[in-house]
């Protein structure tokens, strides 16, 4: 016989979803649903008539932690529809630009997972506040490479929360020669740390996976081996970039993509029967609260080849670096892998970086209307904008980003797990929900059918 | 009035020992010298000064402007800059006698310009800006702790762009290009020009085209600078230094000890600090009358007084 049990608001991430599981006797989850229920942004109706130039900049505010790459996405896209080839010290620009976001993201997501894991050997949590060793050297590293993600941003793109240095036609202005040697010598400084970081941090992961039981809020929870497997595809553009053309990048072909609505894929109407007050924190919600994920739900599903598909660090790896972990282990372990070669690469870019460079393109046309997508590897996934302008006026914008492929891939990998640990798989995703929340849906046909959300 | 000075921790006459400088600066060099000797201590790592097109044709890289139109910017415009060296410290030297947003670049001085430790130039209001930057943070993430030095400049009333082609045009009958150099002493406003011809304004000439933004300001010696500085009250080719902040203190002890300035006690120069404080005190006192005439103003609403 199974249960419903709903863990909401999920804790620890960006945004506000929640979980909804159909749980057997034995607290496995049968089936899972994770669903975002952060208010509707509306950026993509907001996007229409504006100009090209205003639109990454609101497209940037839908959310804190990824701005860089919905930045660049849109930007990028708008680039695309009005066919405009930007100069190579701009595109160096930008790649600085996203690869020290990511490497702040990453540290971020760092001080997000950690109170999950235990300090190797000891039954104790890891409290990343705590002001005890080994922890507060750790903390302190964690704060030191946001740091030094966030100064390279600001130095690149202007700003590092919302850039302001991105411009249709490559970028409003170069760097000094100063401020490269700054870039420089900061990815230096990091590229150490980052080395320690990742290491410690793969060390912790694998420690806890490896472990037989687990604690959560006082109950023994049994560790399965396969934690986080699903068995659907995973989509990446790039290493580390991102593409908007079907020549480079022939994996990303907007028409092989569809997105089904949340009442043809969440459960219906159920009512909550198990409830666990030790859950931390404050316990699960209350027994007989009725929940409807399919009409509670704010996102659409989106699917490539008819299927929903795994985006991230480890999509990334898998694609283009033969990564072979699954799971949440192979999740966060992909993760803690690309803190250096997001440096690296970053490293490569300023090297190759003329400060004298032109980064404005020569010619910025008008646009005619034609599609355009660009995608963008945000930290936490393939961020896909499109965009039709025609006479400097945007007709159509659409943003496909990150978490939203995933939460249709995550709650199929909930699926076999303790439900205890239904929010460590979700965390594996680096979740982002707020921007993962839109409201243009289409049906079958490619018809507009969001009103029925916000009726 | 008693704090028309500010708060200072000393006020001394002083000049720069350096002979190449002084031919490049305004009176006493004190900006320039200051500027150039934190510059090889590490004090800064570069400045924000007031440059001109010249100097922005020559160094494209240290300035922010749109390019396009490089060829409408006139003479004597001032264009912000950024200096890492001495020699494009002395090439931006000299006082431009209107507005130049120096402000306006404190941000991207930490961004695209890479400064860890900015110093900046301006007048009292900059330095009020810059201050208020540090203390309210608002779309200026990262830049207050930047900021390494702040030096204000003495001033009266500040004049917009066209109000300088005026008068040099118009009443002084020079073109612009052909200015050497334009001062305010004396009572008068000068202008030389290349050709070594003199002409002398009375003051009362140039007050109609004042800025009428600059009747509110009661602060005539930057009472917000680590430094501050202006030729009022020292002898000609002098000028008059308030140290002020504990970072202004620092600084100026470590540039006295280099023997970057010589100096005069202010009791012994004439006309002494007796000139600065009736200066002071003449802008205060204007100024508030200003205040109070736009008590009746708009919405009946008085501007706030900055100082009580």
């Amino acid at each position: 016989m199974s249960k419903v049990v709903e863990i909401s608001p999920t804790t620890r991430h960006e945004g506000h979803s929640k979980l909804t599981l159909k749980v057997n006797d034995q607290g496995i989850i049968e089936t899972g649903n994770w669903c975002s229920i952060t208010p509707v942004r509306g950026v993509e109706k907001l996007a229409v008539g504006k100009t090209p130039e205003q639109v990454p900049k609101i497209a940037s505010r839908v959310c804190g932690i990824c701005p860089i790459a919905h930045c660049l996405a849109a930007t990028e896209a708008m680039e695309a529809s009005i066919k405009c080839e930007i100069p190579n010290d701009a595109k160096l620009l930008r790649q600085i630009l996203q690869l020290a976001n990511r490497l702040h993201s990453h540290a971020l997501h760092d001080i997000l997972i950690l109170p999950d894991f235990y300090i190797p050997g000891t039954e104790t949590k890891i409290n990343p506040f705590t002001a005890e060793e080994p922890v507060r050297t750790v903390a302190k590293r964690i704060q030191r490479l946001r740091e030094i993600g966030q100064t390279i941003g600001q130095i690149a793109g202007g700003d590092c929360i919302h850039p302001r240095n991105t411009r249709i036609g490559g970028m409003y202005r170069n760097v000094s020669e100063q401020a490269k040697t700054k870039m420089y010598d900061l990815a230096k400084e990091g590229l150490v740390l980052a080395h320690a970081q990742s290491e410690f941090m793969i060390a912790v992961i694998r420690n806890y996976h490896k472990r037989d039981f687990v604690d959560v809020g006082g109950m023994k929870v049994p560790m399965p081996k396969d934690l986080g497997y699903h068995s659907q595809g995973y989509l990446a553009t790039h290493p580390f970039y991102g593409s908007s053309s079907l020549e480079e990048c022939p994996t990303w072909d907007p028409r092989r993509f569809k997105e089904a609505r949340p009442w043809d894929w969440y459960m219906g109407e159920m009512t909550v029967d198990l409830e666990e007050p030790r859950y931390p924190i404050g316990g699960t919600t209350k027994a007989g609260t009725k929940v409807n994920p399919q009409m509670e739900a704010c996102t659409g599903i989106p699917m490539y080849d008819g299927q929903p598909v795994e985006v991230g660090p480890r999509a990334r790896l898998v694609t283009y670096k033969n990564f072979d972990e699954k799971g949440t282990l192979g999740q966060n372990v992909a993760r803690e892998m690309e803190y250096q070669d997001s440096l690296y690469e970053m490293l490569d870019c300023i090297d190759e970086l003329n400060t004298a460079g032109k980064v404005v393109a020569d010619y910025i046309p008008n646009g005619d209307g034609s599609l355009g997508w660009a995608s963008n590897e945000a930290p936490r996934g393939t961020d896909v904008h499109l965009a039709r302008v025609k006479d400097w006026k945007v007709q159509y914008f659409s943003m496909l980003v990150p978490t939203t492929w995933n939460f249709a891939t995550c709650s199929a990998a909930l699926r076999g797990a303790p439900w205890q640990l239904a929010e460590v798989i979700m965390r594996g995703y680096d979740p982002c929900v707020s921007c993962a929340t839109h409201m243009v849906v289409l049906d079958e046909d490619n018809k507009l059918v969001a009103q029925k959300l916000i009726q | 009035m008693g704090a028309e000075l500010g708060k200072y921790k000393s006020v001394i006459s002083a000049r720069s020992t350096d002979k190449e400088l002084l031919k490049h600066a305004q009176d006493g060099g004190i900006v320039s010298s200051l500027f150039a000797f934190a510059l090889d201590e590490g004090i800064i790592d570069g400045a924000i000064v007031a440059a001109s097109k010249e100097f922005a044709a020559k160094n494209p890289s240290k300035v922010i402007i749109d390019s396009s139109n490089f060829d409408m910017i006139e003479p004597w415009r001032p264009i912000p800059a950024i200096v890492n060296t001495k020699a494009e410290l002395l090439a931006a030297a000299g006082t431009k006698y209107n507005i130049s947003p120096n402000v306006a670049l404190l941000k991207e001085a930490t961004r695209a310009f890479g400064l860890d430790k900015i110093g900046i130039v301006g007048t009292p209001c900059q330095m009020q800006a810059v201050r208020k930057a540090q203390l309210y943070p608002i779309g200026m993430r990262d830049v207050g702790a930047s900021i390494a030095l702040a030096v204000g400049i003495f001033c009266m009333e500040n004049f917009p762009y066209q109000s300088i082609l005026q008068l040099v045009e118009d009443h002084a009958a020079m073109k612009l290009e052909s200015v050497k150099k334009m001062e305010i002493g004396k009572g008068k406003f000068w202008v030389y020009g290349k050709r070594g011809q003199v002409v002398q304004l009375p003051l009362k000439v140039t007050h109609k085209y004042e800025q009428p933004g600059c009747h509110v300001c009661l602060d005539y010696v930057a009472n917000l600078g680590d430094i501050s500085t202006g030729s009022v009250g020292s002898p000609d080719g002098w000028s008059t230094v308030f140290v002020r902040s504990k970072i202004g203190d620092s600084v100026w002890a470590k540039a006295m000890a280099a023997g970057v300035f010589e100096t005069q006690p202010m009791e012994k120069v004439k006309p002494g600090l007796e000139l600065v404080t009736k200066l002071a005190n003449e802008k205060i006192t204007k100024n508030k009358a200003t205040l109070e005439a736009r008590k009746t103003f708009g919405v009946g609403k008085a501007l706030r007084n900055p100082y009580i």
